[in-house]
């Protein structure tokens, strides 16, 4: 879709109060769009379900990592007590599980936490350097004042009109285009 | 959410909690007579004994569990917990504290009539033997120093039973007085810092100092995770079960109340797993004779069963089952996990207590162990039901009860 050479990149509509996002997004969400985005200056309860966001594959990745830590350090310590440098201390087994069981948690927590931090930051995108909405100054009102729903472009639903008709139903009264590259045409 | 509807607080008075008084009679008689059953059989009346305090320590747990839980509320100032914290003021009521006081006596007058039968034999003429390490604690473990602690115990519990359930219940009439809530508050601190000494040294001498020469300096702790794990869990199953009932209205008590209610749940079941790993692993790993023999007593002769059950009620299972974060808000899985966690405290109890009686004949189980715990679950029941005839269920007057009702994550 293109624009005089430009490329829509999606549609914001802009709200002054929480309500009226939360409104907006459960319209976005019952009209089955998938590629959308809702951007607050802070945390907005009851956001998440009226997006009809799918519980974060985070905990997953936290409980996996943490598992692996906690099995790398039993095998570690089998190894470096068992195998490569036996000692006998105690007159207990070279093997003796209790004994390993504190590292084998801090590595849980270790291998947990890092997977989580590291998770979240690729799950949160880091790493795209530009973004339409930093270009066209929109995140700059979404992170101070306002309450934006974005509809990305590339949506197998989007088309501008019934997108803006979307928006305009549920009480937006500031809906923009986004696109592009804007600053490269201005 | 909106101020929309007026919460419907207060059902009908009439035939409150009137079924919950039943069963609970029912089984308070049922458990006594078993009780003097076993006294009066000579062959079991030393295994009684250890039932009774089995079957006490439980209900005790509860009582103080939630009284732990009511002074927590208090000296964090808790907005969450406001619309289900008359659940816990149920639980642990004076009444049930009196009852438990009451019911204390049979073991004192056992260790003081019929000294043959104690579970305390520490106490009785001779029964240190000549064993060095009893006679060093004759200072501490010693008859008239044993129930002057007794009595400060059950005090200090009464007093503050009477004084958080009657602040609460003072605010009922409406009023919104803060003045109960302040002076709740102020207390609380200083209650918690007497709970701690009081439950530590409680456990110390009713269930440790059933093997007087064995000693572990963390036992309060586990003692303690134990307590608060079976408040919280009675506490849940309650509410839950309120709920179901209507005596909550159910918009009162939301999953974002729940959550909080799990967590708890979630994270004491961690701190005893925590706890008790730490007490086996330093004595396991300093293997010192006097301290391992706890643990081999607690492993061989068909214990070690007994021991792997502990660990997988207490921890693995309520480990697993409370992870989600779907499941702590559900009210179903929280009141299964409640179940299976108090279950885990009497497994507990009975890993605890009963190898001290004959370890080496491995673990006994009949209807002699089960009576006292009949008994004293229907006094947890009688006292709940006749609080809940009594009372409103749940704290409409506390200043913070309309915060609490819009409380979100």
């Amino acid at each position: 879709m293109t624009d005089s050479g430009r490329q829509l990149a999606g549609i914001i509509g802009l709200y002054d109060d929480p309500d009226s996002l939360i409104a907006a997004a459960e319209k976005v969400r019952d009209a089955g769009y998938e590629k959308w985005d809702c951007h607050t200056p802070y945390p907005v309860h009851g956001l998440d379900a009226a997006m009809g966001l799918k519980p974060s594959p985070l905990a997953f990745l936290c409980l996996g990592a943490g598992g692996v830590g906690a099995g790398a350090a039993m095998l570690m310590q089998w190894w470096m007590s068992a195998v490569d440098y036996p000692v006998r201390i105690g007159g207990k087994p070279f093997f003796s599980w209790p004994a390993f069981v504190p590292i084998a948690f801090e590595l849980f927590v270790l291998f947990a936490s890092l997977a989580t931090m590291g998770g979240m930051l690729v799950l949160c995108k880091l790493g795209t350097w530009a973004s339409p909405l930093h270009d066209s100054g929109v995140m700059a009102e979404v992170t101070t004042t306002r309450h934006g729903v974005v509809l990305n472009a590339d949506d197998p639903k989007f088309d501008e009109e019934s997108a803006r008709a979307l928006l305009e139903e549920a009480g937006c009264d500031d809906i923009r285009l986004l696109y592009e590259n804007v600053e490269e045409e201005a | 959410m909106s101020e929309s509807t007026t919460v419907a607080v207060e059902a009908p008075a009439a035939g409150k909690g009137g079924k919950l008084k039943a069963i609970g009679l029912a089984l308070l008689a049922l458990g006594a007579i078993l009780c003097a059953v076993a006294y009066l059989d000579e062959d079991s009346r030393k295994r009684f004994g250890y039932a009774y305090m089995l079957g006490f320590v439980f209900a005790w747990s509860i009582v103080v569990g939630s009284l732990f839980f009511i002074a927590l509320q208090h000296v964090t100032r808790s907005v969450w917990s406001v619309v289900l914290r008359r659940t816990a003021e149920m639980l642990a009521s004076p009444l049930a504290m009196f009852l438990l006081v009451a019911l204390f006596l049979p073991l004192l007058a056992l260790a003081l009539l019929n000294p043959d039968y104690t579970i305390f034999k520490w106490m009785i003429e001779g029964g240190m033997g000549n064993d060095h390490l009893q006679h060093e604690k004759a200072p501490y473990l010693n008859q008239s120093f044993f129930l002057i602690r007794t009595v400060f115990y059950f005090a200090i519990w009464m007093f503050f039973a009477w004084f958080f359930v009657r602040g609460s219940l003072k605010q009922d009439s409406g009023s919104g007085d803060v003045k109960p809530t302040l002076r709740m508050r102020a207390a609380s601190g200083p209650f918690l810092i007497l709970f701690g000494f009081t439950v530590t040294f409680a456990a110390f001498d009713w269930m440790m100092s059933l093997e007087p020469s064995w000693f572990s300096t963390i036992y309060g702790v586990y003692a303690f995770s134990g307590i608060t794990l079976a408040g919280l869990a009675a506490i849940t199953i309650a509410v839950v079960g309120l709920r179901a009932k209507g005596l909550i209205a159910p918009e009162l008590v939301r999953p974002d109340h729940l959550y909080s209610l799990g967590g708890l749940l979630f994270a004491f079941t961690c701190f005893w797993g925590y706890i008790s790993f730490s007490q086996f692993m330093l004595i396991w790993y300093a293997n010192i004779p006097e301290e391992t023999i706890y643990y081999v007593h607690r492993t061989e002769n068909g214990w070690l069963a007994i021991t792997w059950a502990v660990a997988i009620l207490r921890f693995i299972l309520p480990f697993f089952l409370l992870l989600g974060r779907g499941a702590k808000m559900d009210g179903k899985r929280l009141v299964q996990v409640s179940v299976l966690i108090l279950v885990g405290q009497v497994v507990d109890l009975y890993w605890l207590i009963m190898p001290s009686l004959a370890p080496e004949s491995g673990p006994m189980l009949g209807w002699q162990e089960l009576a006292p715990l009949v008994m004293f679950s229907g006094v947890i029941l009688l006292t709940a039901g006749l609080f809940l005839g009594r009372h409103k269920t749940v704290a409409a007057g506390d200043p913070l009860f309309e915060k609490s009702k819009a409380f979100h994550l």
